[in-house]
Parts: C-alpha cells; sequence; structure tokens
C-alpha cells in the first residue's frame, strides 16, 4: 500500500507517493528525478548513494523512505548555486582531478560537504578516516584526498570573503 | 511476497501491542543489517516491521544516580559525541571511531548492534568491560539482564518473544577507571578479525580491579576471567602484562576463516591485551594501536 511521504529536498518540499520497502534512493532519483545520487552496492559499503539528512551523512540505499517524513534532505543536485554554479567543494574536485569515471563522485562530495562542515581544516588522516564508507574504483583516492583539501582551503577562503566588509 | 507492512508507532506501548497483534512482525531500528538482508532478499521478508525509530524515550541518553541509560535507539554517533560517555567510557567511544564508516554510524543504533549479536560486534566488548546492564520492555513490565547472559550465540540473545531491547545501562565509572579498545580487521568497514577491550581501576601501580573482553574470537563476544584474575590485586609490571598477555592467547577459541586463521587471532589478542594494558598503566599510546589502516 503506497503512503504519502512529504519533506525537504533541497530546499524545496516534496512529497511522493512511496511504497514501504521503497528506499530514500529510490525516491531521490526514480519519483524525483535528482539522479545525480547513484546506487553501488545496495548495502552501504560504497557510498555512492551518499546523501545528507538533517545535516548528518547516510547510505540513502539503507534510509526507508518512509523515515524521512518531515525532515531536510540535501543531495548533490542541491550544492549548485542559484546562478547553476559548482560549489566550492565541486569546484574543488574538477580543479584537482577528483573524478575518474565519476560515479563515486557525488557520495564523495556529500562526504566532503559533512566534513568540512564540522572541521574546516581537516588533516589528511581525518579526510582518509571520513572517507572510509565512500569506495572509488577507479584511482588510488590520492587525487580525492587532495581534492578534499582544496576544498576546505576553498570554503574557508569564501567564509572570510563573506567575513571582510 | 515483495514488500510488508511498515509500521511507525510512536510509544512504546504501542509497538509492543503490535508486536503482539501480527505474527513474525520484525522490529527495525537503524535498518543498517536487516535493510541490507531486505535488499538483498538473502532472507524471506517478514509479514511486516516495526520502526523503534519514532519512540522517544528510545531515542534519549540520560545521566541518573544510577549511571547512565542509554536508549536503545540512540545512533552510534550521538553516543559518542554525549560528554558523559567521552569522558568515561573511552574504549565505548574508541569502538565507535572505528566503527565501519560515518554514514552508518549516523543511522545505526546501539541496540541494533547488540540485537544483531554478532561475534564480532564492534560495540560489545567495551560493554562488556563497562558492567553494561540490558533493559528488556515487554507488555508484562521490565526486566534486566547482565550483558553476559544476553548473548547465547551467533545471532542469538536472550530476548524472548514479545519483548523489547529498551536501553543499556552503565554505572558511572569509578576513580582510577581507564578504558581502551583494539580492533583489527582487514578495512574499517570490514567485520573485525579480532577486537579486545580493557578496563582497569588503579590505585597508583596496583591494579584494584580489571575487566577483559574479546570479539570476534568465538561464538560470543567474551569475557576473559583468567585474564582478570591475573591482573587484580597485582601491581603492574612488565612480567605481569607478558602473563596476562599469554593467557589471552589461551583462553580465546576462535577459527580459521576467510577473515583469519586461529593463530593469527590467538597471536593478535594477546596483543591488544598488552598493548591496551601498557597504554591505560604508562607507556604506550592507545591510539597507535588502535589505528585501523585504511
Amino acid at each position: 500500500m503506497k503512503t504519502e511521504v512529504g519533506f525537504e529536498l533541497n530546499g524545496i518540499r516534496v512529497s511522493a507517493m512511496v511504497e514501504p520497502h521503497d528506499r530514500l534512493l529510490d525516491v531521490v532519483r526514480d519519483r524525483l528525478g535528482n539522479t545525480g545520487t547513484k546506487e553501488g552496492c545496495s548495502e552501504g559499503e560504497c557510498g555512492a548513494c551518499t546523501v545528507i539528512v538533517d545535516g548528518r551523512t547516510v547510505n540513502s540505499c539503507l534510509y526507508p523512505a518512509l523515515e524521512v517524513e518531515g525532515k531536510k534532505v540535501l543531495t548533490v543536485e542541491g550544492l549548485l548555486s542559484a546562478r547553476n554554479r559548482l560549489s566550492p567543494i565541486q569546484d574543488a574536485f574538477v580543479e584537482m582531478g577528483g573524478a575518474q569515471c565519476g560515479f563515486c563522485t557525488p557520495g564523495m562530495v556529500m562526504t566532503t560537504v559533512a566534513l568540512i562542515e564540522r572541521n574546516a581544516a581537516p588533516t589528511d588522516g581525518e579526510i582518509r578516516h571520513a572517507l572510509t564508507g565512500n569506495l572509488c574504483r577507479c584511482t588510488g583516492y590520492v587525487q580525492i584526498v587532495e581534492s578534499i583539501r582544496r576544498a576546505a582551503e576553498k570554503v574557508r577562503e569564501a567564509e572570510k570573503e563573506k567575513g571582510s566588509p | 511476497m515483495t514488500s510488508y507492512e511498515y509500521h511507525r508507532p510512536k510509544t512504546l506501548e504501542e509497538a509492543l501491542k503490535l508486536k503482539a497483534s501480527i505474527a513474525g512482525a520484525r522490529w527495525l531500528a537503524g535498518g543498517t543489517d536487516l535493510l541490507v538482508q531486505f535488499n538483498k532478499r538473502s532472507k524471506p521478508l517478514p509479514p511486516a516491521v516495526i520502526s523503534l525509530r519514532n519512540i522517544d524515550e528510545l531515542c534519549a541518553i540520560d545521566a541518573r544516580d544510577g549511571g547512565l541509560r542509554i536508549g536503545s535507539m540512540v545512533s552510534l554517533t550521538d553516543i559518542a559525541a554525549h560528554p558523559a560517555i567521552r569522558d568515561g567510557f573511552s574504549a565505548l567511544t574508541e569502538s565507535i571511531r572505528l566503527f565501519a564508516s560515518e554514514q552508518i554510524r549516523n543511522v545505526c543504533t546501539l541496540g541494533g548492534n547488540l540485537c544483531n549479536a554478532s561475534p564480532a560486534a564492534d560495540c560489545a566488548p567495551p560493554l562488556l568491560v563497562h558492567d553494561a546492564r540490558i533493559e528488556l520492555q515487554s507488555q508484562g513490565g521490565t526486566r534486566f539482564v547482565e550483558l553476559p547472559n544476553f548473548f547465547r550465540g551467533p545471532g542469538q540473545t536472550a530476548i524472548e518473544a514479545g519483548e523489547v531491547l529498551a536501553a543499556v545501562w552503565l554505572s558511572h565509572p569509578r576513580a582510577g577507571c581507564r578504558s581502551a579498545f583494539m580492533k583489527k580487521g582487514r578495512t574499517q568497514m570490514d567485520v573485525a578479525v579480532a577486537s579486545v577491550a580493557v578496563r582497569v581501576e588503579m590505585d597508583g601501580d596496583v591494579c584494584r580491579s580489571a575487566r577483559v573482553a574479546a570479539g570476534a574470537v568465538a561464538p560470543l563476544p567474551l569475557r576473559l576471567p583468567e585474564v582478570e584474575a591475573i591482573l587484580e590485586g597485582a601491581r603492574i609490571s612488565n612480567d605481569l602484562v607478558s602473563r596476562a598477555r599469554q593467557a589471552a592467547s589461551r583462553a580465546v577459541s576462535p577459527i580459521t576463516d576467510i577473515r583469519s586463521t586461529e593463530t593469527y587471532r590467538r597471536h593478535i589478542v594477546g596483543v591488544f591485551v598488552e598493548r591496551a594494558l601498557s597504554s591505560l598503566t604508562g607507556g604506550g599510546r592507545v591510539s597507535d594501536a588502535a589505528e585501523v589502516q585504511i
């Protein structure tokens, strides 16, 4: 039996009819057309489906759609500015070559958003620890770590600019 | 069957009533294990799941006179961030730091980790050394089970039909108590090859009381009383630590499987006991030994 679930997706109120077994991933991709979020392993290992729910990263493949009622969900699509510009974090991945095939990238980027939110200047060790739940099959993670380090710099610079008169 | 009923009760009373009324219904906690089984269709789907996420009394940590009551539905992230746990229960905090990934820690619950009753459950050894008690509730009332009596075998617990794990109780640590946790896995995301938690209560260089527990080296997460007996009342010395190490290697009963061998598991349990004791009673750094490579 389908039930209506209402939540905020990237700042916009949305609703969808969902089955009890539907996952947040299914709703975001198939019902609401936000295909930036990827399905990799479907068992919480690879992190390709990482989205942010009420400020925290989750594997959307293991998150029952019905539980998102009333919550705020952020996906990679929500990082674009009003003028459709990439966010500083996404820019850093482009600049440092943090994407190869690109499949893991939206998940990597969402993990980075949450990491920088709580730690403005992460060390390489902290970056690697934060990436425990995000697999990349193409690379050796070096450029991803460099991208995240650069992302943190860019976010700090942007904050500084905002702060100065 | 391709789907199931999904219930989201707001009170424990309502949840217990639902569970009693639907044969075969499953409790759903964070879902990081159950939904994997569902996604993979590795087991038949239940007729109904009863989500415990919306029951406030299961989702809070309360500091009381008798100790800390950790609601079974509190996420591991929230447990590790709680000041009383961060300050008094290092082994638990460290086990959570090394637990799977951030995405998993943000939703997975302490109750779920214990109810899975995996011999390798990362939170089990720390809770064993901190003498955790389990609060079970049913329509008939509340009962408490000491954690060593809660685990019955791989995937088996003392929870009876009609009961739910409501909370985990920890006594406030006494002065001089310190604890540490160490584990080895291929990666942090992988199931542990072996894990060890140690808690000591020191009076100068004399160990007043000791708790030692190990995971992934027996059908259940185990206390190691043989090792505790060597430490309690004794003055900590290199010789004593070495005896504790040997006793720990002997006390466990690991198997050889896809992840490791019996020999290696016995060895690493001894090494972890030695390192944990060194770091808790003097030299050494816990963080070095505990680091799992990624």
